[in-house]
This record gives structure tokens, sequence and C-alpha cells, in this order.
């Protein structure tokens, strides 16, 4: 498995998985012309890596700004994976970043993580 | 099965639709806990899905309405900055056509100036506020014959008023000339009348107003630095149409050889001097516009008004100036009003 960096363009987010520090990162607006041509791919890999027994801690950061509905398909795909991953003993840490009065970023947010019991989540406003 | 964001859906789906049928009961109810299992989580999901998507409906409008209020904004505001730019230039900027940079060329153009005679006389036995009303009429009237004849007002400069045909929109050299004779010619007529009537407000000075034109090669374009520029003319020619704007008659209009040798099938003049000009290393032989002549011209080189059968007056209008045939025109517009009470009293 490699690592991912994808970078961002004006639809979509950029990308990264960094396996030396165990860190995923999804970052900016999400809204692309094909949603799953940009996505199945590298969230494909991620999810593998997050099924797999892992000897670090997991750190999964969302710093979105916008994303559609297709995209909140995927994300929601990635909680059930992190959650599922956190179930089977590996250690997930899920940050939420938001801009502090951004209350639709927050809710969302929010809404994502109330599947969440064994992955830990935080929202962190910036 | 398909590659989309739905695959494990799809997956469970297909799935489920293609059991076995000969499962047992048991086999049967861990399907069913499986199938409602995954119902439940797609349900959860489903109404995330559709509160996330009114959110994001609910925030574009917001945006939307944002973008309205901004835009009706801006509308505002370039409805202002449009009285402080050439017409012509406030169109080309906001088509995208004028790029704001420092870029100049080299166009035949002809040049426009006009000032008040006496004017700082004249400014300084007003009052300020009354000094302020006819002159923004003033400038009002100007600014309206010049866009109606397409000039680009460059500036105004104290009484001044500088203009230019030519760029960005050109008709031609020859029609650029005629337009600006014309422009000038209605601007003088306007003037008279305006005169008159001012006068009869209680204003004791007129404006009367001398106009010099001049065709010739100038620099036009975006002068000054990045930050702050002017879209205007420069160079010898917008100098020399200055300089023969001073030595027109008050209430005429003075135009150089150039500009004739464009026109001068079209207008009736009467040779002036040539004036030898103060930084112009060429005599200037200049022309006063007497009228332009239409298409449909007839003979207007004597005006013949019979006031009996035997008595007429002769009126040579080519030995007329300007300023004393538009002076005329109102006497007679007076002289039909006296009349017209007359009979009907």
């Amino acid at each position: 498995m490699d690592n991912i960096d994808i970078s961002p363009t004006a639809r979509t987010p950029s990308l990264k998985l960094n396996l030396d520090t165990y860190e995923f990162v999804l970052e900016g607006e999400s809204y692309p012309e094909d949603t799953t041509k940009f996505y199945t791919q590298p969230i494909g890999q991620v999810i593998a890596f997050l099924g797999t027994k892992q000897d670090k801690p997991i750190t999964c950061k969302f710093k979105l700004k916008y994303f559609n509905s297709s995209s909140a398909k995927v994300i929601m795909d990635l909680f059930t994976a992190m959650e599922e991953s956190a179930a089977s003993g590996n250690s997930v840490k899920i940050e939420w970043h938001y801009v502090a009065d951004d209350d639709n970023m927050q809710e969302l947010g929010e809404e994502f993580s109330e599947e969440l019991s064994l992955a830990n989540f935080e929202l962190i406003p910036v | 099965m398909s590659d989309s964001i739905l695959t494990k859906e799809e997956i469970l789906l297909d799935h489920f639709q293609n059991i076995a049928t000969d499962l047992s009961a048991d086999q049967l109810l861990v399907e069913l806990s499986t199938l409602t299992n995954h119902y439940s989580k797609l349900l959860k999901n489903s109404s995330k899905l559709i509160r996330i998507s009114d959110k994001n409906e609910r925030r574009l409008q917001s945006i939307s309405a944002e973008l309205e209020f901004e835009k009706a904004k801006v509308e505002k505001i370039a409805g202002q900055l449009s009285k402080y730019l050439p017409k012509q230039i406030y169109e080309s900027l906001f088509n995208g056509d004028q790029v704001d940079e420092i870029k100049t060329k080299r166009k035949l153009l002809t040049v426009f100036f006009s000032d008040i005679q006496g004017f700082t006389n004249t400014s300084s036995l007003l009052q300020p506020e009354v000094l302020t009303k006819y002159i923004n009429l003033y400038f009002t009237e100007l600014s309206n014959i010049a866009a109606k004849h397409g000039a680009t007002i460059d500036k105004f400069i104290g009484d001044c008023m500088m203009a230019f045909f030519g760029d960005p929109d050109t008709r031609g050299d020859k029609e650029d000339a005629l337009a600006c004779v014309r422009m000038s010619l209605e601007i003088q007529s306007r003037l008279s009348a305006l005169n008159t009537e001012w006068q009869n407000q209680g204003l004791q000075h007129p404006f009367i107003t001398r106009i010099g034109i001049h065709t010739g090669w100038c620099n036009v374009g975006n002068f000054g630095s990045s930050d702050r520029m002017s879209y205007t003319i420069i160079g010898g020619e917008v100098n020399l149409a200055a300089r023969i704007e001073s030595a027109s008659e008050p209430g005429g209009i003075l135009i150089s050889s150039d500009t004739y040798a464009l026109i001068k099938d079209h207008v009736k003049v009467i040779s002036k001097d040539v004036l030898t000009l103060k930084g112009i290393n060429r005599p200037i032989q200049t022309y006063s516009v007497i009228n332009i002549l239409d298409d449909d011209h007839v003979d207007m080189s004597t005006l013949n008004i019979r006031v009996s059968k035997d008595d007429t007056f002769n009126i040579p209008t080519p030995d007329l100036t300007l300023q004393e045939r538009l002076s005329l025109l109102e006497d007679l517009k007076r002289a039909v009003h006296k009349l017209e009470a007359i009979s009907s009293s």
C-alpha cells in the first residue's frame, strides 16, 4: 500500500493518507463532476487501510468547507469504516475541523458522529 | 454490479434478491436479522442525506440571496462610477473589453475643447451656490449633447470641457470629425437658447462659449501609475486643439486645416487667421464654422424677411458669425411669439 497525496481543485478536496504517521486528511470543498470517479480508488484504499490491524493510533482529519450529497455518502461510508476499524481493535480518532462561525458544518459533524461509539470523535473549531 | 458510491448497497440487494429459497427457518431468521440491520442503517443514512441535502439547499439559497444583495450593491456603485468615467470607457470596462493596465496607442482623433469666455471674472461675481447651479446645468447640457453625438468626454477642467472622437469607437476619420462639428453646432445653438432663458432667470453673465477643434495623431489610453490611472489623450496635437480653442471667437467654433481637410465638402466655413501658436512649429490655418451642409442642402446664403409688398429685409447669412446667427435666431423666435400674441388679441 502506498501513501495517497491528491492535490485540491476548485471542486475537489485534497486527500492524503500518510502511512508513516497513520494520518488521513480530507480538506477543502467537495462537489466533484463525477463523485465515483474521484473517490472510488483512494477511498477504497483508505477503507482497506482501516480494515487492517494497525500497531499505532489512526487519526482521521476532516477539514471541509462544503460538500454535496454524494460526497456526504462517501463520508458516511468512511465513518462506518472508521467505527468498524475501532470495533476490530484499532485506536481511531476522528477530528472534525470547522470554521468557528460555520454552524452548518458543525451540525454536519455532529450528525456524522451520531453512529459512533468506539471511534473517538472530536469537534475542532478553528 | 455497478461501480458507484452505492456499490455496497447494491451488493447487499443482489445478495437478498438471490437468496436461496430452500433455506431453513433458522437460516431465514439470520438473513432477516441481517437485512433488518442493513435496512435500519440505510434508513438512517437516507434520513441523514435528506437533512444534509436540505441544509445545503438552505445554504445555497442564503448565498444566492447574499449574491443578489451584492449584485444590487455593485450595480448601484457602477451607476455612480459611470458618472465619473467616459460612457464608452465605462461600457468597455463592464463588458470586459478594457484591460486595466497602462497601455497606450496612437490614433487619429478629432479633439474638442470648449471654455466659457471670461469665466474667471464671472465666477468672482456670482454667489458660489448660483455659480454651482448654473455650471452644473451647463455641463449637464454639454454632456448630454456629447453623449448624443458619441463623443468621449475626457475631462472637465474648471469651465473647460475636453472631449474627443475616434476612440474607443470610431466611425472613420471623416465621420468622427463631422460628428464633432455637428456636436459643437448643437452645443452653441443650445447654449444660445439657454443663455436667454438664464438671463430671464436673472443670470447677468451669460456663458458665452468658445470651441476649438483639431484632428491629429494622439496617444490615447491609460496613463498614470499602476494604482491610479486615467484614460486620456496626450500629445502635441492635443495642445494644438487647446490653443485653437483659445483663439476662437466667443460663441464660435474654430477648426484647424487638418479637420477642415476631412470635412470641407460638408461644412460652410469662413477662412480665419493663420495662427502661429507658441510651442507649435508650423503655422496653422484656421476656419470658423458657419454650418453643416446637409444632404438635402438648400441655398441658405441669404435670409429674406418680407414685411410687406415693398419692404423686404435681405440678410446675407454667410457674413454673420455663428454667435450673430444664434442671436438672430433668438430674436426671431421672440418676434414670432409677439406676432402670435398680436394675432390672437
